[in-house]
């Protein structure tokens, strides 16, 4: 069996091999399903998740007894519901096990992205419908909300749906647990399984590259001293995550043109697609 | 429509990016695979200060540090290696060898692979801590290179290769790659990287591709010190490649497979527990086993299968007809095997000729004998869970040397005889006989082979001349695992930085006063033994004009010096407890705190945790509060002067007055204390008087008890009480409390047999009341020790209290037995006892003082900390014991003396003599009555001994008998001690 992480500080690697401030291997790809509205697959190191986005369409207005499948929120009356849907799958894990939708970790993560989303998007454009997202976990290794959270924002621009910014999630942790109480620990990026089990961590999501915070989950005890250097960390490593989007949706518009897919007009002509 | 398939030769990572897969089973008996990323990287130092291609890419931790590169430019050279060598060990280099590495004469500059570092941890959590402390520690320049996440030195498995063969393949590889990254600097003496491995296939490939490499064994020779350091490698894997050829008979039965152990514990066939050591005889042993209410016995060397005391090990019942009697014979090992050779063992039987006598002459006994002790179920052992194999302290038997290797520097194997009478002798090699004869020696046990009659193990270090102060001293704290070592620099870095010119803030507007109540106006006083250095506790009391009483008890503000989790906490909380020898004391806490800062001296203000009550007249408590303090203690009394202040009638000053009030308080406490049925028990205490220049003893006293003692032991009593409840109530969850099992009735079987059989005196054990009156009852009108005799048989039936977290236990679980208390914690020796100082804590946190540290709030660590420091604590207690029965031994050195004794045990060829003039217990044998060993008739219904023929003596139980006390030297434990003779019966 492998070390665990308390090995950190014997030469400043994690358990995969990688320093506290990188993230791990990031793939997105856009428009994975030619016939939804929009569609992404995002890997995070060995998460990864699958995004549909169905909408806005019109709204079936519920009659009462709500389904407990999908979270979704409906900000103003004027404006569209933001439902999400988390399916994980029962291989994702190490062992099989069979989430139901109802599971209430499974309902929390669907509120919680339902509700970041339903911020960033102009919902109000498209007032009595609804934006269904549906995410699909595919295999889980750590940092599950942060690749949902960015698997929607890809899936959310493949579907065209105006928004202000992308939305950019992910983690941050700390070399040393709780009880060890140990001031001089280092923070660290993008946690993995073994490293959300064994360390403290929290889940950020900011607006695009700015510093607004969008999504803030901590589950784990943390002192405080520690929380800042690791929200710094997180907030970067955002960063870091808008940039990679950016460029898989920007070589999917390249090879959108290129196809012909879409006229180079005018209305674009401002962004530099190549 | 997309596909999502992708291939990974596109991705300009994928070269650096890898998988590690593997299975592993969960408790349940689950297989998980298990898949990891692992990232490739080029940017991991070599670490040696002669390179200067990695001093750009050195890593940095987040707040900018590089980290410093470890291996020195100018490593130590060989003759083999002339321009200086790095070491890469393999796994089994550092199993088998982990003493050398820890030396302080050579290996230096050792790097430690990541193959290896996992591999280690898999096999041996306690090395690979060990190896971890290596790693941390600056002199021995111990450097770990991730291998596997260097891109150039990671190592796939190949098809068909098993996983030894690729971590070694790792290993190999990252060493060439180490000789070849160093012959890229320029500089001049460029140091070799040597591979250790003791793997001859391993050898043999390194040798086809040209990576230095080289056994242990030739690697120490080639140092200096190598005869003492050779001794140090594991006997075992010698014998791996010295042995193999020949067919060897096994001496011991196979142990079950792991599975069939598991099957059998869970259907309830075997039974799993640890097992203990009869300490008068070696060959018998017995194992609590949850799923009966008496122990199992364990009768004989095939049944115990290389059981060594402290295993953890599985258990099988045997059938009825083996069921035997506990045997009520004496038998040691020196004895019976003494002139076995260390060096032959094949051909001869597991159970010797003389082993198989002493049996049979027992089974006659149990059939002789009719009735009365039922044969009890016996056991044999298939399986062993868990070795508790430690380091043992002994000494060479002088029988198994043969003459000529007391000068040379032949090889030898010799037998060391452990100074713990449980443990097996242990066969070690070594070619330094002659010097270790006559020393104290630290061994470890590497392993016991079925065709190996006794233990093998090697030799770790030399103590000292045996009976030398020193060494006897070591050994007794190596012995009971005593963490003696002075504390290192991280711990005298938390002490408060004026050193001894420490004193409490004189402003009250210092943070340090924050929510300190000013009590300097109180006459306290504190007292304590003489020449005590660390009080811990001080005493007031006051009249109240209401009638009532104020009294305080002040206890030593060690928790603000010791933060918790700081290092000095994690040493404190390691040690557990201050150990007490006669010449000597260990502290818990550096010397700065216990003896100066914490210290209650008197006439200087020191800040305290104060506990006051406000009593009635009939010591009834009305209130109690809890409040940090500053005191100054008026004067520091021992409990002599106390007691003579207290009786002057001519002394009327208020100190005076308050003592007083303390004393009359104290009384009424203790009667109600013993009208609830708390217990006074006994044991045994003296009291070694030392010359003062010398410090060699030169009398023993008994201990004396004045009224004093009992006064401060009250006020500590009830202070710990309040203070449980106070923590209790606040926290339910983690307190740290003491209890004190109620004794399981078939406990004390014995002794009340006993005592009907021989007295007629019944002994009642129904509750702690019970007992303690019908201990009262036990009275031997023309012998007033006689009660004391009792009482001291009686607190060997009793349980250990314990220290818990109040979670782990229901509420009635709480009760100390002993005290009659329904909760109990300690509170009042913080300098000395870790729990205290965690009580401290959680009472500051109660009171709203502080908040509570997460350590202190969790519970599983608290858990780990009680588990930690009851262990302590006993051993502790037993390091002290047996520090005063070395030391009279020494001061009856040289001289004779007769002295009354009380018959304690009674064997059918021996009995036991317990002597309370010195405190001391030792067993006479027959053989010790007269030459040649007088004929004998036991009678194990009525306890008495009969000898006839050479001399005729009865000797039967509770009996006085006069004894000669001479000083001898125990040949088999090699150990100073008394040796008694009987004189004659009274």
């Amino acid at each position: 069996m492998p070390l665990d992480t308390s090995t950190y500080n014997l030469a400043l690697l994690r358990v995969d091999g990688r320093r506290w401030n990188e993230l791990r291997r990031l793939h997105g790809q856009i428009r994975t399903q030619a016939a939804a509205d929009g569609s992404s697959y995002l890997e995070m190191g060995n998460t990864k998740v699958m995004c549909i986005v169905t909408g806005p369409s019109e709204d079936k207005r519920k009659t009462g007894g709500g389904s407990t499948s999908s979270a979704s929120v409906a900000s103003a009356p004027n404006a569209a519901d933001v439902s999400v849907g988390v399916v994980v799958a029962g291989f994702s894990s190490v062992d099989r096990k069979k989430r139901s939708r109802s599971d209430k970790r499974i309902q929390e993560l669907q509120a919680t992205i339902s509700k970041a989303l339903a911020g960033s998007l102009h919902t109000h454009l498209f007032p009595r419908s609804t934006i269904s997202i549906s995410l699909n976990v595919l295999s889980q290794d750590g940092s599950l909300l942060a690749a949902l959270i960015n698997a929607a924002a890809l899936a959310l621009v493949d579907a065209g749906i105006p928004m202000t910014d992308y939305l950019v999630a992910c983690t941050a942790g700390s070399t040393s647990s709780y009880a060890a109480n140990d001031d001089a620990a280092d923070p660290l990026l993008d946690l993995n399984t073994q490293e959300e089990t064994e360390l403290p961590g929290l889940t950020v999501a900011t607006v695009g590259a700015t510093d607004k915070i969008a999504v803030l989950v901590c589950e784990s005890r943390v002192q405080v001293g520690r929380l800042e250097g690791m929200m710094a960390v997180a907030a970067d490593g955002c960063k870091q995550v808008r940039e990679i989007l950016d460029e898989v949706v920007r070589q999917q518009g390249a090879r959108m043109i290129k196809e012909g897919t879409v006229a180079k007009s005018e209305n674009v002509g401002g962004m530099d697609l190549d | 429509m997309t596909s999502l398939k992708r291939s990974f030769e596109t991705d300009p990572l994928s070269s650096n990016i890898s998988s590690k897969v593997y299975v592993r089973s969960t408790k349940r008996g689950k297989v998980q695979k298990i898949v990891r990323e692992v990232y490739l990287r080029q940017d991991i130092p070599c670490s040696s200060q002669i390179c200067s291609i990695c001093r750009s890419t050195a890593p940095s931790n987040a707040a900018g540090v590089v980290s410093p590169f470890v291996l020195s430019d100018k490593p130590a050279g060989t003759k083999a290696f002339p321009q200086g060598h790095y070491l890469v060990p393999d796994t089994n280099a550092l199993l088998n060898a982990m003493d050398l590495f820890e030396q302080t004469s050579a290996f230096y500059d050792v790097i430690i692979l990541q193959t290896v570092l996992e591999e280690l941890r898999n096999r041996s959590l306690p090395l690979y801590n060990r190896l971890i402390g290596l790693t941390k520690s600056e002199d021995k320049r111990f450097y770990v290179f991730f291998n596997e996440f260097r891109l150039e030195t990671y190592v796939a498995r190949e098809q068909d290769e098993s996983i030894n063969d690729r971590n070694d393949r790792a290993v190999r590889r990252a060493v060439q790659w180490y000789n070849e990254h160093l012959a890229q600097t320029k500089s001049k003496q460029r140091p070799t990287v040597v591979m250790l491995t003791d793997d001859r296939s391993n050898l043999e490939k390194a040798k086809a591709e040209k990576v230095p490499a080289s056994t242990l064994r030739n690697y120490v020779s080639g140092l200096e010190e190598a005869d003492r350091l050779l001794d140090m490698i594991a006997e075992s894997q010698e014998r791996g490649v010295s042995r193999d050829k020949k067919a060897v008979d096994f001496l011991y039965p196979e142990y079950y497979s792991m599975s069939k152990m598991m099957t059998g514990i869970k259907n309830g066939m075997l039974h799993q527990g640890i097992f203990n050591v009869s300490p008068y005889n070696y060959l018998e042993g017995s194992i609590k086993v949850p799923a009966f209410p008496k122990a199992l016995l364990v009768l004989g060397r095939d049944n115990i299968n290389r059981a060594v005391d402290g295993d953890v090990v599985v258990v099988e019942v045997l059938p009825k007809d083996r069921w035997k009697e506990p045997s009520t014979k004496i038998i040691e090992e020196e004895a019976v095997t003494k002139n076995e050779n260390a060096d032959g063992d094949e051909g001869e039987d597991l159970v010797t000729e003389k082993e198989k006598r002493a049996l049979q002459e027992e089974v006659k006994k149990t059939h002789s004998t009719s009735t009365e002790g039922h044969p009890q179920p016996t056991a044999k052992v298939v399986g062993i869970i868990k070795r508790n194999w430690r380091q043992y302290v002994g000494h060479v038997d002088q029988s198994s040397v043969s003459q000529p290797a007391k000068q040379g520097r032949k090889q030898e194997t010799v037998f060391l005889i452990p100074m713990d009478k449980k443990v097996p002798k242990i066969r070690i090699r070594t070619r330094q006989v002659g010097e270790l004869l006559g020393k104290r020696i630290l061994v470890t046990i590497d392993s016991w082979d079925r065709e190996s009659r006794y233990p093998i193990g090697h030799f770790v270090r030399s103590l000292g001349e045996l009976e030398s102060k020193a060494a006897e001293t070591e050994a007794l704290l190596l012995e009971y695992d005593v963490q003696y070592r002075p504390f290192p620099k991280t711990v005298l870095d938390c002490l408060p930085r004026e050193g001894h010119d420490w004193k409490v803030p004189p402003s009250t507007a210092d943070p340090g006063w924050k929510d300190r109540e000013d009590l300097r106006g109180l006459l306290i006083c504190s007292i304590d033994p003489v020449g005590c250095q660390d009080i811990d506790d001080a005493l007031h009391a006051r009249a109240l004009p209401n009638g009532n009483f104020e009294v305080g008890v002040h206890i030593a503000d060690v928790s603000h010096f010791v933060k918790p989790s700081n290092a000095m906490d994690t040493e404190a909380s390691i040690r557990g407890t201050t150990v007490y020898l006669v010449d000597k004391r260990i502290d818990m806490l550096p010397m700065l705190l216990g003896t100066d800062l914490c210290s209650l001296k008197p006439y200087v203000e020191r800040y305290a945790f104060s506990v006051i009550w406000e009593v009635n007249e009939a010591a009834d408590i009305v209130n109690v509060r809890f409040t940090k303090s500053v005191i100054k203690s008026r004067e520091a009394f021992s409990y002599e002067q106390a007691q003579l202040r207290i009786d002057d009638a001519s002394q009327q000053d208020d100190l005076t007055k308050g003592m007083r009030t303390l004393l009359m308080l104290s009384k009424k406490l203790k009667q109600k204390r013993m009208d609830a049925g708390a217990l006074s028990l006994s044991s045994p205490e003296v009291k070694v008087q030392m010359e003062s220049e010398t410090s060699d003893p030169i009398d023993v006293k008994t201990k004396e008890l004045l009224d004093t003692n009992s006064l401060v032991e009250e006020f500590m009593l009830l202070a710990n009480i309040s203070v449980a409840g106070k923590i209790y109530e606040a926290f339910p969850q983690t307190a740290i409390l003491r209890r004190h099992g109620a004794p399981p009735k078939t406990n004390f079987d014995e002794l009340s047999n006993q005592l009907k059989v021989k007295r007629g005196l019944e002994l009642r054990v129904d509750s702690s009341r019970a007992l303690a009156d019908s201990l009262d009852e036990c009275v031997d009108p023309h012998d007033p020790f006689f009660n004391t005799l009792i009482r001291v048989m009686a607190t060997r039936c009793m349980m250990s209290a314990e220290y818990f977290c109040a979670g782990t236990q229901a509420y009635p679980e709480f009760r100390h037995y002993g005290l009659a208390s329904e909760i109990y914690t300690h509170f009042t020796s913080p300098i000395r006892r870790y729990a205290d100082l965690v009580a401290h804590r959680q009472l500051a946190a109660a009171i709203d003082y502080e908040p509570m540290h997460p350590a202190v709030r969790s519970r599983g660590r608290l858990e780990a900390v009680c588990k930690n420091i009851n262990v302590r604590h006993r051993n502790a207690q037993l390091a002290g014991r047996a520090s005063i029965a070395y030391y009279v031994g020494q001061a009856l050195k040289g001289r004779v003396a007769e002295e009354e004794g009380f018959v304690m045990k009674i064997f059918s060829n021996g009995f036991v003599v317990l002597v309370p003039r010195f405190g001391i217990e030792s067993l006479i044998r027959l053989r010790d009555l007269a030459e040649p060993e007088p004929e004998s008739t036991f009678d194990a219904e009525n306890y008495t001994l009969k000898t006839s023929g050479s001399r005729e003596v009865t000797v039967e139980l509770f009996q006085k008998v006069v004894v000669r006390i001479s000083d001898a030297k125990d040949e088999a434990t090699g150990k100073r001690g008394a040796k008694m003779e009987l004189v004659r019966t009274v």
